[in-house]
C-alpha cells in the first residue's frame, strides 16, 4: 500500500495565497537588509577614503605662487602629499555641471590645492590654513572629514530605518501567517473535531498544522530570498553597465553577512509560520473541552 | 459490621449524577440526569427527536462539560481531569456519530483506521485487522473509496468500523442504523451485542427502532424533554 494520506488535506487555495504573500514579504526584507548592507558597506569606504582629504582654496594669486604654496604644505608634519589641480583636473572635477563641452572661456577658476593626510597623525585644516597665512598666502584649507561626519550621521539613520523596515515586514509576516492559520482551522474545523475526539492529545494536532505551515514558510521564505537576490544583482549590474560613477553604488559583494541573510530568512520564515501555527490551534484548542 | 471489600468491576463504567446541560439559550436540554452503567452492560437511549439523546451522548464522549452536575467515566471525575487524561479516555471511547463525520479526502480505509492512527500505530500493524472489520460490513470492495463516493448506508458503515477497530470500552453509537436496511441493521445490532458479549464492551446506543429495541431485550432509557423518565440503576445485558 502507498503512503497513507496526510490527516490534513494537501493545500488549497488559500494556502496558495499565503505562500504568495510570505514570499513577497521575505521578498522585500530581503530586499532591504541587502540594499541597507551594500549602501552601508559602499558608503563606509567611502568615508574612509574622503577622512585623509583636504582641500586648499587659494585667492589672489596664480599658477606659480599655486605651486610654492603646495610646496609649503608638503613640508608640514602630518601631510603626505599635496599638488595643484591642473587645469584637465579641474575640467574633469567640474564636468557634471559644465557638461562635456569643457569649462567656457572666461570663467574665473579657482586654485586648488588637493592634500592627503597622513593617517597616523593627520594635520588639521586650522594648521594648514595658519601655514599658509604666515607665509602671506590668502588661503583656505577645508577637511573632508567634515562631510564625511555628515555623512554617517545619514548612514546611521539609513541603518536604523533599514533594521525597523526588516523588523516590521517580519512581524507583519508572523501576523498575516497566525491570521491565515486561524482561516486554516476553521476551514479544517471538520477534521480537527473528529481527531479531538478520537482521542488525539493537542500536540498531535498542532503539530499537523505545525509541519504544514513549516514547509510552507520555508518554500515562500526561499522564493523570496532568491528574487530579491536576483533583483539585487539586475539592479546593481544594470547600474555598473551604465557606467555610473557614483561611489554610493551599493556593491553586491556576497559576502559572509549577505548569504547569512540570504540563507536565514527561508528558515526565519518557516520557524515564524511554525510558531504562529503553534500559537493558534494550541489556543482554539484549549477553548474545547 | 461493614467490610471494606474493593470490587472495581462494580464501579460503573459510566455514572451521571444530577447532570442538566444547558446550549447558549435559556431553557435546560438535558436536567437533572441521573445514570449508571455497569462495565460490560448494553442499554439503549430512545425518545422522540429533540428530546437531547444527541446531547446526552454528547456528555459521555465528553464533546461537551455539563452545565451542572458531575460525570463519571471509568470511574474517574472527567471535571477533574487535565486535558491528556481527557484525551486518554477518549481513546477508550469508540463514537459513531449521528451524522458519520467521516474524512471525506481519506479511503474508507484510512477513515477506520484512524483511531489506531491517532493512537501512534503504524499502518503494517493494524492493516489486516481494518481490512477484516471492512469486510465484515460488506465494504471489502470499497477499501479505497472516498465517503463522497459512497452512499449514505456505505457510510455509516464505516464509522461503525472506525469507532469499533480500537475494541473500545465504550461504544456510544447515535442513530447507527438510521441509513441501512433493516437487514444490515440486524446484522450491525449483533455485531454490537457480540462485542458487548466478549469483549465486556459497554454500550449505549440512541435509537428510534422499536423492533431493535424489542428484539433485543436490553434496558432502555427513555428521554422526554430533556428528564429521564425510566431510570436505569445497575442493570446489566
Ligand atoms: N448546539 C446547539 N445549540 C443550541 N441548541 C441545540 C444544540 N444542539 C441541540 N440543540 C437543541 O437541544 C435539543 C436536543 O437536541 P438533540 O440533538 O440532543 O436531540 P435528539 O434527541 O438527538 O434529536 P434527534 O432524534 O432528532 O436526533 C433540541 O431542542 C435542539 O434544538
Ligand atoms: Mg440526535
Amino acid at each position: 500500500m502507498s503512503k497513507p494520506t496526510p490527516l490534513l488535506p494537501e493545500s488549497d487555495a488559500r494556502e496558495a495565497a499565503l505562500f504568495f504573500v510570505v514570499a513577497a514579504l521575505c521578498f522585500l526584507a530581503v530586499l532591504a537588509a541587502l540594499t541597507a548592507r551594500g549602501t552601508y558597506t559602499a558608503a563606509k569606504a567611502w568615508s574612509a577614503q574622503v577622512e585623509g582629504q583636504m582641500t586648499v582654496r587659494l585667492m589672489d594669486t596664480d599658477r606659480r605662487g599655486a605651486d610654492e604654496a603646495a610646496a609649503i604644505v608638503r613640508g608640514l608634519y602630518g601631510v603626505e602629499s599635496a599638488s595643484v589641480l591642473s587645469q584637465a583636473e579641474m575640467e574633469a572635477l567640474l564636468a557634471p555641471s559644465f557638461g562635456p563641452g569643457g569649462i567656457p572661456e572666461g570663467v574665473p577658476l579657482p586654485l586648488l590645492i588637493a592634500v592627503e593626510t597622513m593617517a597616523s597623525a593627520p594635520a588639521d585644516a586650522e594648521t594648514v590654513s595658519s601655514a599658509l597665512k604666515a607665509a602671506g598666502f590668502n588661503a583656505v584649507a577645508e577637511a573632508h572629514a567634515t562631510y564625511a561626519a555628515e555623512a554617517r550621521r545619514a548612514l546611521g539613520t539609513l541603518r536604523v530605518a533599514a533594521i525597523g523596515v526588516v523588523v516590521l515586514l517580519t512581524a507583519t509576516a508572523i501576523a498575516v501567517i497566525a491570521f491565515a492559520t486561524h482561516a486554516a482551522l476553521l476551514a479544517r474545523k471538520d477534521i480537527v473535531d473528529v481527531l479531538h475526539l478520537a482521542g488525539a492529545e493537542d500536540s498531535f494536532i498542532a503539530h499537523l498544522f505545525e509541519r504544514r505551515f513549516w514547509i510552507l514558510g520555508l518554500k515562500a521564505g526561499a522564493a523570496g530570498s532568491v528574487s530579491a537576490l536576483a533583483v539585487t544583482a539586475m539592479i546593481v549590474f544594470s547600474a555598473r553597465s551604465a557606467g555610473s560613477q557614483s561611489q554610493l553604488l551599493p556593491q553586491l559583494s556576497l559576502d559572509f553577512w549577505d548569504l547569512l541573510i540570504l540563507a536565514i530568512t527561508p528558515v526565519a520564515a518557516g520557524l515564524a509560520a511554525r510558531w504562529a501555527a503553534r500559537g493558534t490551534v494550541t489556543h482554539s484548542l484549549r477553548a474545547t473541552l | 459490621m461493614n467490610r471494606f471489600r474493593p470490587d472495581f468491576s462494580d464501579d460503573p463504567a459510566v455514572e451521571l449524577n444530577g447532570v442538566s446541560l444547558r446550549y447558549d439559550t435559556a431553557d435546560d436540554v438535558l436536567s437533572d440526569i441521573n445514570i449508571r452503567l455497569k462495565p460490560g452492560s448494553f442499554t439503549f437511549l430512545t425518545g422522540a427527536s429533540g428530546a437531547g439523546k444527541s446531547s446526552l451522548l454528547k456528555l459521555l464522549y465528553l464533546a461537551l462539560a455539563p452545565t451542572a452536575g458531575d460525570i463519571r467515566l471509568f470511574g474517574q471525575r472527567t471535571g477533574m481531569l487535565k486535558r491528556k487524561q481527557l484525551s486518554a479516555i477518549r481513546r477508550r471511547i469508540g463514537v459513531v456519530f449521528q451524522d458519520f463525520r467521516l474524512l471525506e479526502h481519506l479511503t474508507a480505509f484510512e477513515n477506520v483506521a484512524l483511531p489506531l492512527r491517532v493512537a501512534g500505530q503504524k499502518e503494517a500493524a493494524y492493516r489486516t485487522e481494518v481490512v477484516d472489520l471492512l469486510r465484515w460490513v460488506g465494504l471489502g470492495e470499497r477499501l479505497n473509496a472516498r465517503p463522497p463516493q459512497l452512499s449514505g448506508g456505505e457510510q455509516q458503515r464505516v464509522a461503525i468500523a472506525r469507532a469499533l477497530i480500537n475494541k473500545p470500552d465504550l461504544l456510544i453509537a447515535d442513530e447507527p442504523t438510521g441509513n441501512v436496511d433493516p437487514d444490515m441493521a440486524r446484522r450491525i445490532f449483533r455485531l454490537f451485542q457480540e462485542l458487548n458479549r466478549r469483549l465486556d464492551t459497554t454500550i449505549i446506543i440512541a435509537t428510534h427502532d422499536m423492533h431493535i429495541i424489542r428484539e433485543f431485550e436490553s434496558p432502555v432509557l427513555r428521554l422526554q424533554h430533556g428528564i429521564l423518565v425510566e431510570d436505569v440503576e445497575f442493570q446489566g445485558a
